[in-house]
């Protein structure tokens, strides 16, 4: 696959999932804008891919308002982008009598809000070429219930929703718009999560292909962007091992 | 903040009658103490003593009393 000449856009690119597509998708020549929400993740990122070549977006998703005036300080109108990952995702875990509802907003606003804040700005006239593809990092959480994570779950089965619905309005501009419902992927991200778990997993049971590499949803985003998944839109695809089988 | 204290909030936290816990409580014993009670005070720790508790600490813990010692 061929990414010279296509600019991708990928939000919450400092660790884990985003951090690995970044670095395929150097390797595959193509030129991006690489987002984290902290100063240690915007380091990380300038001092992994060529400044000259790639540009970097530092914004905090839990506040979607500020998202566009940073959006046009930073990046502009400058370069027409071709494809747009967003790999951003505020996790939580509680019982309901501790889930206040500024937590709430709080993980709706940086995993649903800001998605389609991101996705408003982005298709807008002269900022996309056609063909432009969106993917979004769902869960298995979305589609099955767990104890505990029911903001985080609410707020990935929005994204898929509101993909559906998206893909059938932006088919008109000949834009594209699909989630990968991803299973347990092995990132820091997964081995935090991990230490806060009182039960021993019965995770990676259900998960029988066992746990899942970045690299392996990576793959999965690369065929998403690129032309071979042309006839796809408004999908939620599984990446889990097996998990929602 | 005295024990006493300390198991007023855990009782809170675990939605048991205040006056129920001492400090020789066995965890195995306190019906409500199940996994979601656990992240109840998973959150605690974090929120109102500024700890990480790990999954491993509470298999670890046995009585109240350990998790009163952990709170200090
Ligand atoms: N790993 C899994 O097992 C798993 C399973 C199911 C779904 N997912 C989903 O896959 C995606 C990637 O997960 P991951 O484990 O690879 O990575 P991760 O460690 O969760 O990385 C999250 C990325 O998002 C950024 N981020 C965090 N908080 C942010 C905020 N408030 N505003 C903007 N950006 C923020 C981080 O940037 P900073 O470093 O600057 O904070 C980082 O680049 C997430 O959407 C997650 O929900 C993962």
């Amino acid at each position: 696959m061929n990414f010279e000449n296509k600019v991708i856009v990928i939000c919450g690119a400092s660790k884990g999932i985003g951090f690995n597509l970044a670095q395929t998708i150097d390797a595959l020549g193509g030129t991006m804008v690489l987002h984290a929400s902290s100063d240690e993740g915007i380091q990380k990122l300038k001092g992994t891919f060529e400044p000259n070549k790639h540009v970097f977006f530092q914004a905090n998703f839990a506040e979607p308002t500020q998202l566009e005036q940073a959006w046009q300080e930073q990046i502009g109108s400058a370069q027409k982008v071709d494809g747009f990952v967003n790999c951003v995702g505020l996790r939580s875990r509680r019982p309901i009598n501790l889930l206040k509802s500024e937590l709430v907003l709080e993980v709706l606003s940086a995993n649903f809000v800001s998605h389609l804040e991101m996705i408003r700005i982005l298709t807008k006239k002269n900022f996309y070429n056609t063909g432009l593809s969106i993917v979004g990092i769902s869960s298995i959480a979305a589609h099955s219930g767990g104890a505990g994570v029911t903001a985080y779950a609410a707020s990935k089965a929005a994204m898929e929703a509101a993909t559906r619905c998206l893909a059938k309005e932006l088919h008109k501009k000949e834009i594209r718009l699909n989630t990968i419902v991803c299973g347990q992927i092995h990132t820091e991200a997964y081995d935090a999560f991990m230490e806060t778990k009182t039960d021993s997993d019965q995770v990676l049971e259900r998960q029988f292909m066992g746990l899942g590499k970045p690299q392996e949803v990576t793959d999965i985003i690369l065929f998403l962007l690129g032309n071979q998944s042309r006839f796809i839109t408004g999908a939620s695809i599984p990446a889990d091992g097996g998990y929602l089988v | 903040m005295t024990d006493q204290e300390k198991i007023s909030l855990i009782e809170d936290t675990l939605e048991i009658e205040a006056g129920t816990l001492t400090p020789e409580t066995e965890l195995a014993n306190i019906e409500e103490y199940d996994s979601m009670a656990k992240l109840s005070l998973i959150v605690l720790c974090d929120e109102e003593f500024g700890k990480k508790l790990t999954g491993e600490q509470i298999r670890a813990f046995k009585t109240v009393s350990d998790i009163i010692t952990f709170l200090a």
